[in-house]
């Protein structure tokens, strides 16, 4: 709570600091902010909010550790975004003001204990993203995304407060602890209802079959933003829908079950397949995001939380690295595959946080990928052997797909050139870096 | 611990010494760890097990994280640590000598080679297992051929996708006896049902077989040794397909003990298949680098072969053949190193007569050769000699299929050296060997002769650890035999 509105106020002064055109002092203040939201998140999973009582948002034993990774994620995106955000002195303080927001909007998404904080967390989380993606004004692209993202979205919006009304009329309640105990299978308002709030949720973290506008999207934002959404949106999103579906709607496991196989194994498969002939960077980072959605929906079987965690953790950490490099690489808005040429040969830091991003993303050890997928893994076999196999084919297919990445990356014979690095960018590198490289350590405590 | 902590340390030392001295330093910490794993040797006794880590705290999943050795993996440790100074002696006058990177990355391999080895837990040992794929593609991709990315993607795939059969199989075990402790897989391993216990076999064979390479697993060995720098080589070739082959006799057989029956006799075929199929394309060979990776196809399939007879002395031949395997994989493929940085062609029919320009070449070639080919005195006769015995002992003709390598072995070989060093010579000149290939090969034929001397002091070296190991299934030994 007390993180929550420190973020919100973070935003407001930001704003208006905004029209003072100081980009630094903008950074600095959201910086402050948000480590003080940081802190204040440990403090109340530790011990409890300064403010009790809350209607409807509870950050219970596992709930906290999802919202310090999106605080701890929007952190290293607006630090390692600044240099873009700074391009455009009249427009910088919107930025923050909007990813501040946005993350507003993820933490009541994370903390909702009603289906009322749970929309209301959606909306606040949705709305900043739909116009950051469109913040590119001049560019057709950014435009094209933005409007695409924006209908899509509210019509699934509108489905999600659809199926929210059919469950509300079958148990005549909107709390997650009573819907647990009143939710009754048999009822077909009930599972319709259910299934709206499923196909609304999957769209949000852009899973098969709603997957369509994530590489058109990403492909059209700023890297900063395309690295909010495949991170903080999908934590968000993935969160909730493991505690919706996994503990409040236990009861409905069996009408679940044959949509979720279809779900998961159509993310991990077509979003690897896709990804193999794509020539765009965000594009594939958008289907490699895809099949990793599939992945972190495995948990939904177990219900295992710390799972989920370590999973998001590593391939968070992955992504948002190598989106920043990406901008760092960005010139005349291309973002093609070819101009990751050589990189890594030519500039062996870059080299090596691409090196670890991609095997962590493959699942090679002794990485946090590795680890998430292992525990991944094991939690699955107990329940669906079948499913392990298949996962263990498309981890191969992905493993293909981000080696030639590297190979493209560490060819010997291009014009690569060395590029200086900003001190920002290497401080964000060198977190991500570590968290991928040790994120895993995490599981022992 | 420091077994394990000391290539790591050494590895990230190289980044920060100067170009110049790398070479030196990358020298001296390799004897620095082969001095430690003597130091260890002193103190250790056959018959225990020595334990270098054991949190022995609660950790979630039934990970155990435990490392510690017996002789049968000490032995191992005890080859990787002396066969690391020879490939880097090896390569001390090349240019690759002088690369940080490169330095760092054999260190590295060192360290997930002597995890492999050390690992007592399941998962660990697949970790391990996996993060010797990072040097060594990394090795083969920054010093090899250029252009060769379809031929690493190949054998990364490759690797791999058997990689994550292991993985599967060590998943159900570790599940099914809820903790990844070798003794407690173990001990599952033994009552696990047939069925499952067969599959869980059939996951490890994937791995192992497509590491050793077993025949139709073969594929990518071939085009990755040619491409491959000859450091790399000589590490995939010397040390990264004894991990298959220890995986075999350490992991693999124990743990689905039930399942073994079903498999056995289709792993002795291949591993035959592969015997006389690699040595009659190496005949045809007019490549000295394919020729040797053929050759090295057909030496494993029988060490292979072998190991699954699961005889006590089976297994103990099979080790001091993978011992003679590293050396004769050294002593080749320096050799054809020599031939090919000198002459800049690895065909045969372009050389000839090199005997003659280089004459000390000519004799420490001829002497690798004959190692390789087997003769008396030297590690491969006895080694060679038992393990057909015991393949005869089996089945008549899995013995006759075996014993073809005699021949063979000594066909191609024999023809390999006479084209390229007998004959009117085709070339002006041949630099003659430089101090440190003489050293190279010196030591690799002392080990061979030293061994094929006195082969009992490695058998009686693993005898207790292999025993130790038949005894955890002994009571089912019967269905195998």
């Amino acid at each position: 709570m007390d993180a929550l509105i420190v973020i919100f106020i973070t935003a407001l002064i930001g704003l208006f600091v905004g029209m003072m055109k100081k980009p630094n002092l903008t950074l600095f203040l959201s910086i402050i902010g948000l480590s003080a939201a940081f802190v204040l998140m440990s403090y109340y999973g530790k011990y409890n909010s300064l403010f009790n009582n809350f209607e409807g948002l509870a950050f219970d034993s596992f709930h906290w550790l999802f919202a310090e990774l999106v605080i701890g994620l929007t952190l290293l995106i607006i630090v390692g975004g600044f240099h873009y955000f700074k391009k455009d002195v009249e427009h910088t303080a919107d930025y923050y003001g909007l990813i501040l927001f946005s993350l507003c909007g993820a933490l009541v998404l994370i903390g909702s204990e009603n289906f009322f904080m749970f929309f209301l967390g959606i909306e606040i989380m949705s709305i900043p993203v739909y116009v950051l993606v469109g913040i590119k004004k001049q560019n057709i692209l950014s435009s094209e995304a933005s409007i695409k993202y924006f209908f899509t979205g509210s019509f699934a919006t509108a489905i999600l407060l659809f199926g929210v009304a059919l469950v509300y009329g079958a148990t005549g309640t909107f709390d997650f602890s009573e819907l647990s105990s009143l939710f009754d299978s048999n009822s077909p308002m009930a599972i319709v209802g259910i299934l709206f709030v499923f196909a609304a949720l999957l769209f949000k973290i852009g899973s098969v079959p709603f997957h369509f506008w994530s590489p058109d999207v990403y492909e059209g934002s700023p890297d900063p933003v395309t690295a909010f959404m495949a991170t903080v949106v999908k934590v968000a999103g993935l969160t909730s829908i493991v505690s919706l579906f996994a503990y409040t709607f236990g009861a409905a496991t069996d009408v679940l079950l044959p949509i979720f196989y279809v779900v998961t194994i159509g993310s991990l498969f077509l979003g690897y397949l896709s990804a193999l002939k794509q020539t765009n960077f965000r594009r594939l980072m958008a289907y490699s995001g895809i099949s990793n959605t599939g992945f972190a929906m495995l948990t939904l079987l177990s219900g295992n939380f710390i799972t989920l965690w370590v999973f998001l953790l590593g391939y968070t950490a992955a992504t948002v690295g190598l989106l920043i490099i990406s901008q760092i690489l960005e010139k005349s808005n291309s973002d093609e595959i070819v101009n990751w040429k050589g990189i890594g040969y030519k500039n062996p830091f870059l080299g090596v946080v691409i090196l670890i991003s991609f095997l962590s993303l493959a699942g090679i050890p002794p990485f946090t990928g590795f680890f998430a997928k292992l525990l991944l893994l094991i939690n699955t076999y107990q329940s669906n052997p079948v499913l392990v196999y298949l996962t263990l084919i498309t981890s191969v297919i992905g493993a293909f797909l981000y080696i030639r990445f590297i190979l493209n990356a560490f060819a010997k014979d291009s014009n690569a050139e060395k590029i200086t690095i900003h001190p920002l960018h290497i401080l964000v590198l060198s977190v991500c870096s570590l968290v991928v490289l040790s994120g895993w350590t995490l599981i022992l405590f | 611990m420091e077994l394990l902590i000391l290539p790591l340390v050494f590895a990230l030392i190289s980044y920060f010494i100067p170009s110049k001295g790398v070479k030196y330093f990358g020298i001296i910490a390799s004897l620095a760890i082969f001095a430690v794993t003597i130091g260890h040797l002193m103190n250790f006794d056959t018959k225990e097990y020595v334990s270098i880590f054991d949190p022995k705290t609660n950790l979630p999943f039934g990970l155990t994280f435990k490392l510690g050795y017996d002789s049968l993996s000490f032995i191992l440790v005890l080859l990787v640590n002396s066969v690391v100074p020879l490939i880097l002696l090896a390569n001390f006058n090349k240019e690759l000598a002088a690369n940080k990177s490169f330095t760092a990355l054999v260190f590295f391999m060192q360290m997930g080679l002597l995890g492999v080895f050390l690992a007592q837990d399941g998962m660990l040992f697949y970790i391990f297992w996996e993060i010797t794929l990072i040097p060594i593609f990394l090795i083969l991709y920054w010093f090899g051929e250029q252009n060769n990315n379809s031929v690493l993607l190949k054998f990364f795939i490759y690797t791999l996708l058997g990689s994550l059969g292991m993985l599967l199989s060590i998943i159900v075990l570790g599940i099914s006896a809820s903790s990844f402790d070798f003794v407690d897989m173990a001990i599952y391993g033994v009552i696990a049902p047939a069925k499952i216990a067969c599959w869980v076999a059939c996951g490890f064979l994937l791995a192992f077989a497509i590491k050793i390479p077993l025949f139709p697993f073969h594929t990518w060995q071939p085009s990755t040794y040619t491409t491959a720098p000859m450091a790399g080589t000589m590490l995939l070739s010397a040390l990264m397909l004894k991990m298959a082959l220890y995986g075999m006799i350490k992991w693999m057989i124990p743990l689905s003990f039930t399942g073994i029956p079903t498999i056995k006799w289709l792993v002795i075929t291949l591993g035959l298949i592969g015997v006389v199929y690699g040595a009659v394309i190496a005949v045809k060979q007019t490549d000295i680098k394919k020729l040797f990776a053929y050759a090295s196809i057909s030496h494993v399939g029988l060490i292979a072969a072998g190991i699954m007879i699961y005889s006590t002395t089976a297994i103990e031949v099979a080790i001091i053949q993978m011992i003679n395997h590293s050396i004769v994989a050294i002593g080749l493929f320096l050799a054809a190193d020599i031939i090919e940085s000198r002459t800049k062609t690895r065909e045969l029919y372009a050389l000839g007569g090199i005997a003659k320009l280089a004459p000390n070449f000519g004799f420490w070639f001829a002497a690798l050769t004959f190692v390789s080919i087997s003769v008396p005195f030297t590690a491969g006769f006895f080694g060679e000699f038992l393990l057909i015995k015991e393949l005869f002992t089996a089945h008549w003709f899995a013995g006759f299929a075996a014993a073809t390598t005699l021949v063979l072995g000594a066909v191609y070989m024999l023809r390999a050296y006479q084209l390229s060093m007998f004959g009117a010579p085709k070339l002006e000149s041949f630099e003659d060997l430089k101090w440190n290939e003489i050293l190279v090969f010196a030591i690799l034929l002392a080990i061979a002769i030293l061994i094929g001397l006195f082969p009992q002091c490695v058998i009686d070296f693993v005898k207790p650890s292999i025993e130790a190991i038949q005894e955890l299934t002994a009571h089912d030994l019967k269905i195998i035999k």
